[in-house]
């Protein structure tokens, strides 16, 4: 109960500073206007129903009530054969309207847009790739996208069934193994949009989460530009021993798709306004709890801890990963959906 | 039993009656106690789901075993509650009632399928016990995550696979009961709209299952033996897993709404003193809900990446479906309107469910929308819509059918007070619990998430309420068993008919007599409200010729085989495959259908004049055939779909056509064999009738031994771990293999039975279903060397 009341309390306070507002309705991208104009029409028709069904069912109960002491039986009606029609071909109409709006608004999001800006995303248990293919760079676990420029994610899976969900920009699409699935869409927004894992792939499925980073279009482009081009600044030069003896295995840091994926992409871990695919936020102080022990903030995790390592050398790597960055960019000032 | 001073039932002799009784009333009363029981516990582990969700970032249930109590959670709710209680539970006990019969078709396996759907339920709940644990891949199981996940994976295949049994047995059962057994002058149009219910559920049920059975047999092949369709690696498409799986499992939400619907419209008609509003147009609506209902499952994969096309028109039926639907709902309204109501707790339940179902089909719609379901789809929306129509819909169902018929099982009133408590806070808690979880989809979180962040405004609040919602929900089910326990403690004793109601079952005593009637039924049935009309004509009821009254024998072997067949589950589960004790358990149940076999159904033989003319085996049978041919169709299907799109190859070295052939001639000829025996049989031709049975059965042996020689090379020539077609080969003609050894496990006991002198002119044991099952084997068997051995 205290607990309860303690992080009610607490989210009151984080509501007011730093709360994402996440919500389908979000009009930032014309796939997501599309929605909105379906739900629109849907919430009209439901209102009408409702009001209707509801009214009959509440009038019902009041004026049809036996009374203490009534006698008799009420008229015995078998039916009503003009009613039934009635009753079925309006529906009829109403589905029809729906139905028809759907598979129209379902053509025009399926569209391939040309010219779009690919992007292959992959997930994995616990955690998303995303590769570059047609400006040659690698990032994991945040997707920093241009503001209004045609996007087609490629999607797909390396172990079990994913599913690619950022609702303030547009649907989800599933992660097959073997398999590719399409989302296509302009992000019209700047904004740093929470992103979801939406099919259950293990224990650590609600951890899971990513970021989707629109940025403005210059923005973007003196990224693409650092990231073409990256040599992976050192920090710290012991950081950098700590990493290529314990880190180097898994994970790359030249911001490229290396031969074998087993880990993320840390290249611009420093640009990351969020830790662990998502799920805390980036702080030194988060990057070095995780370290030390993945499995407490995410069961099921295929990265080993390191309680092995002494306190300075892992305040030297997190200085080091802390300085994998491009300079210039601050993602943390994006508005939060 | 020592004679004692006080007649005293001991409790081994009210265990021995449960487990070897047939009477449909016990069965039902033992369904609707075990679905009630899996209703509480399936609660159980709801309250710790919504504690664990009450804060974020909580630490009560995470990772593993959040997924393992969500699965069990899911898993109970639709497999043991809310599919059995409205279909096995009242129907067992009501349907006969409600015909003017005296049981089932099929006492025996009526018994067998309660005893294996118990076992199913051991089967899944015993997982918690082994290292692996439970299972924790959803309800859903889907392909890689199931085939990657721990042990308790096994343990709920096997499950679903004992479940399927038992079901599909009962559905059959259900159908030659109603086609069978309704009383003189009833005709189908005339019979309460209740048994119409669970006639389309049992007929949607045996069409469908197989996708189930499917998905689920191919999974636990995979973990077992490694044999698998959906692998990419070798060609496999983990989306035929789906297609499998939602062929059955979206039908299924169907067989678990239309009992209920009828439960639903007994209620209104007789708590507001009126007949049923458009009877012929509700039965109608069911029917095109059954047909619709098969023909929509693809709107739960409209993420997967399906052609447009193919999303397009799975968009268009899902959305059509609300019309049956909503007429159903309408005539159910149009039966409360103008009529009498008596505000009793049945009703409030009736009421409570047209809201919620209204909102619940509202909902569906939005979803069938395929660019909204891209939003909406493994959200909180989708997980606030099922449990709107199944919990606040189905679910209120069952309560309404709980309270209506509970004077009739128990004999004893409940106290309206409690009642009428009991739903209030089960319709405020659903409420609670559920609307804000229709926002949280709108807010865009995902389902099945252990934990979720604080930094998202607005989860954090709605959860939280959410939670609050299910402790009312939790206090609403405390009180529910002190109503239940009230009432069988010191309830006042049920008159026959407490509500007045019209159909048959309230002509009975409460409880009713073991033999149900005690008057002869009159012929004429002007509706489907004989009380109301006899009374109405001023029929008088004559009271019945005891010496007319025929009760089956109570039996021990249903039990028996239920109990083996869930040994030999258990070991599947457990064991690695093959092992010694699938054999044993096997051979153990074989035994037990023997002893059924040649085991005399009625202690004096009884010329059983049954509607159809046809005998029950034999309608029974051609039911339950319907979903063998299902099964065979539908990985026959997934097999058309894999060869013809290329990832299915035939191997260099595969099995020789002439073999083929020559099994053709063996199983062909069988079949003639055993149509001309049983001539031989109806001809009173007895030896002639032995001898041909017997030539069936060496024609099978010789069959499935050449079957078995081919197996066992193909098997050392080939890998289904790196061939596709050869996967597809094992599991399909390998399963035929099975209905061989079935079929003629069954022509086995027709002639154990015929050599001890069982089978006469009018009673043909065995015979029959088991032909007519050796018809079907023989027929697949055709498609197969055309699929398999010249293709």
């Amino acid at each position: 109960m205290k607990r309860a009341f303690a992080a009610l309390s607490l989210f009151g306070l984080v509501l007011a500073q730093e709360a994402h507002r996440v919500a389908i309705t979000h009009p930032f991208s014309p796939v997501n206007r599309e929605t909105n104009f379906l739900l629109v029409w849907v919430l009209v028709f439901s209102v009408l129903i409702f009001g209707v069904v509801a009214g009959a069912l509440a009038y019902i109960t009041w004026k049809f009530r036996a009374h203490p002491g009534q006698q008799g039986e009420p008229p015995q009606i078998h039916g009503n054969d003009r009613l039934e029609v009635i009753w079925t071909l309006i529906p009829v109409a109403i589905i029809l309207v729906l139905f028809g709006l759907t598979a129209r608004a379902l053509i025009q999001v399926n569209q391939p847009i040309p010219g779009a800006m690919k992007v292959e995303v992959t997930g994995y248990q616990f955690w998303w790739d995303f590769n570059y293919p047609e400006l040659g760079f690698r990032n994991s676990n945040e997707l920093i996208l241009p503001v209004g420029v045609p996007v087609e994610l490629e999607v797909t899976s390396k172990d079990v069934i994913h599913s690619f969900w950022v609702p303030g920009l547009v649907g989800k699409q599933d992660a097959i193994p073997g398999q590719k699935t399409r989302i296509r869409f302009v992000a019209e927004n700047p904004g740093n949009y929470y992103g979801f894992c939406a099919e259950l792939c293990g224990p650590s499925h609600a951890r899971m989460l990513f970021r989707v980073l629109v940025v403005p279009k210059e923005a973007f482009d003196r990224f693409v530009e650092a990231a073409k081009g990256y040599t992976p600044p050192v920090a710290d030069a012991r950081g950098q021993e700590v990493f290529q003896q314990n880190c180097m295995a898994c994970h790359g840091v030249q911001g490229k798709m290396p031969p074998a994926v087993i880990g993320p992409e840390l290249a611009f871990l420093g640009n990351r306004v969020s830790l662990a695919a998502g799920i805390v936020d980036h702080t030194p102080e988060n990057l070095k709890a995780w370290i030390k022990d993945p499995a407490a903030m995410k069961p099921g995790t295929k990265m080993p801890g390191f309680p092995q390592l002494s306190e300075e050398d892992l305040d030297a790597l997190v200085r080091y990963l802390e300085g994998l960055k491009v300079e210039g960019l601050d993602f943390k000032a994006l508005p939060k959906f | 039993m020592a004679i004692t001073a006080k007649p005293k039932t001991s409790a081994w002799a009210v265990l021995w009656d449960l487990l070897t009784t047939v009477d449909h009333k016990k069965i039902g009363l033992m369904y609707t106690a075990t679905a009630f029981f899996a209703f509480a516990l399936a609660g159980v582990f709801s309250l710790l789901i919504r504690a664990q969700l009450a804060v974020p970032n909580n630490t009560l249930l995470t990772g593993e075993q959040y997924n393992q109590v969500l699965t069990l959670h899911g898993a109970t709710m639709l497999f043991f509650f809310i599919i059995q209680a409205g279909l096995t539970g009242f129907g067992n006990f009501v349907v006969p009632l409600m015909l003017g019969a005296r049981d089932v078709a099929l006492p025996r396996v009526n018994a067998f399928s309660y005893w294996a759907f118990l076992g199913a339920i051991l089967l899944a709940l015993m997982s918690f016990f082994f290292p692996g644990g439970a299972p924790a891949v959803g309800w859903t199981f889907y392909y890689p995550f199931s085939v990657q996940s721990g042990s308790g994976v096994n343990f709920y295949m096997a499950a679903i696979l004992l479940l399927g049994f038992s079901s599909l047995l009962g559905n059959a059962n259900f159908i030659a009961t109603i086609y069978n057994l309704r009383a003189q002058g009833m005709s189908m149009w005339k019979m309460p709209m209740y048994v119409w219910s669970v006639f389309a559920a049992s007929v949607l049920n045996l069409f469908s299952l197989a996708g189930l059975t499917a998905a689920t047999l191919l999974v636990l092949l995979d973990r077992k033996i490694g044999l698998t369709w959906f692998n990419p690696d070798i060609g496999g498409d983990p989306v035929l897993f789906q297609q499998f799986f939602w062929f059955y499992s979206h039908p299924t939400v169907y067989v678990m709404l239309l009992p209920y619907l009828g439960i639903l419209a007994e209620v209104a008609s007789t708590f507001a003193r009126k007949p049923l509003f458009g009877y012929k147009q509700m039965v109608w609506a069911q029917m095109g809900i059954v047909v619709l209902g098969t023909m929509v499952w693809a709107h739960h994969m409209f993420t997967v990446g399906e052609s447009t096309i193919f999303q397009i028109a799975f968009a268009f039926f899902t959305a059509l479906i609300a019309v049956p639907t909503g007429v159903k709902l309408f005539n159910l309204i149009g039966t409360l309107w103008g009529g009498h109501l008596q505000m009793k707790t049945p009703l409030l339940w009736v009421l409570g469910f047209i809201f919620n179902f209204l909102l619940g089909g509202i909902t569906g719609v939005m979803l069938s929308m395929t660019p909204l379901d891209y939003q909406f789809h493994d959200s909180y929306f989708v997980v606030a819509h099922f449990h709107n129509v199944l919990m606040a819909g189905s679910g209120f169902g069952a309560f309404a059918g709980l309270y209506y018929w509970w004077p009739k099982m128990t004999g004893r009133m409940y106290d309206e007070r409690l009642g009428k408590l009991h739903f209030w806070l089960f319709l405020v808690g659903y409420l609670v619990v559920f609307l804000p979880q229709y926002a949280l989809g709108f807010l865009g979180m995902p389902r099945r998430y252990y934990t979720y962040n604080a930094d998202i405004a607005g989860w954090p609040e709605l959860n939280f309420i959410s939670t609050v919602g299910a402790f009312i929900l939790g206090l609403g089910g405390l009180v529910w068993i002190y109503a239940m326990w009230k009432s069988l403690r010191s309830g006042e004793k049920a008159p026959d008919n407490p509500w007045g109601g019209y159909t048959l079952e309230w002509l009975t005593a409460s409880p009713p007599k073991a033999h149900n009637f005690d008057v002869e039924l009159p012929k004429e049935f002007p509706s489907e409200r004989p009380l109301y009309d006899w009374a109405k004509k001023g029929v008088e009821l004559k009271p019945e010729d005891p010496s007319h009254i025929h009760l089956p024998n109570s039996s021990f072997w249903p039990f028996y085989a239920a109990a083996t067949l869930f040994a030999f589950f258990v070991s599947v589960a457990a064991l690695p495959v093959p092992n010694v004790w699938m054999w044993v358990f096997l051979a153990l149940f074989a035994y037990g259908l023997v002893r059924w076999a040649l085991e005399d159904e009625y202690s004096h033989p009884v010329e059983h004049h049954t509607l159809s003319g046809k005998s029950n085996a034999w309608m029974g049978m051609a039911w339950f055939i319907v979903s063998e041919v299902g099964l065979f169709a539908i990985l026959i299907a997934g097999y058309l779909y894999l060869r013809l799109s290329g990832a299915a190859t035939p191997p260099e070295e595969r099995p020789a056509l002439w073999l083929a052939l020559l099994n053709t001639f063996f199983l062909v000829s069988s079949s003639f064999t055993v149509h001309f025996a049983h001539h031989d049989l109806r001809r009173g031709r007895f030896n002639p009738f032995r001898f041909g049975l017997l030539i069936t059965i060496v024609l099978g042996v010789l069959f499935f031994l050449f079957q078995a020689y081919e197996f066992y090379q193909f098997y050392h020539h080939s890998s289904w771990q790196e061939n596709l077609w050869t996967g597809a080969f094992f599991t399909i003609v390998g399963l035929h293999g099975l209905h061989v050894v079935i079929g003629g496990f069954g022509l086995i006991l027709a002639y154990l039975q015929a050599l001890r002198g069982k089978i006469t002119l009018h009673s043909h044991g065995t015979l029959e279903a088991a032909s007519m099952y050796w018809h079907l084997v023989d027929a697949v068997w055709l498609f197969i060397v055309v699929l398999f051995y010249v293709w």
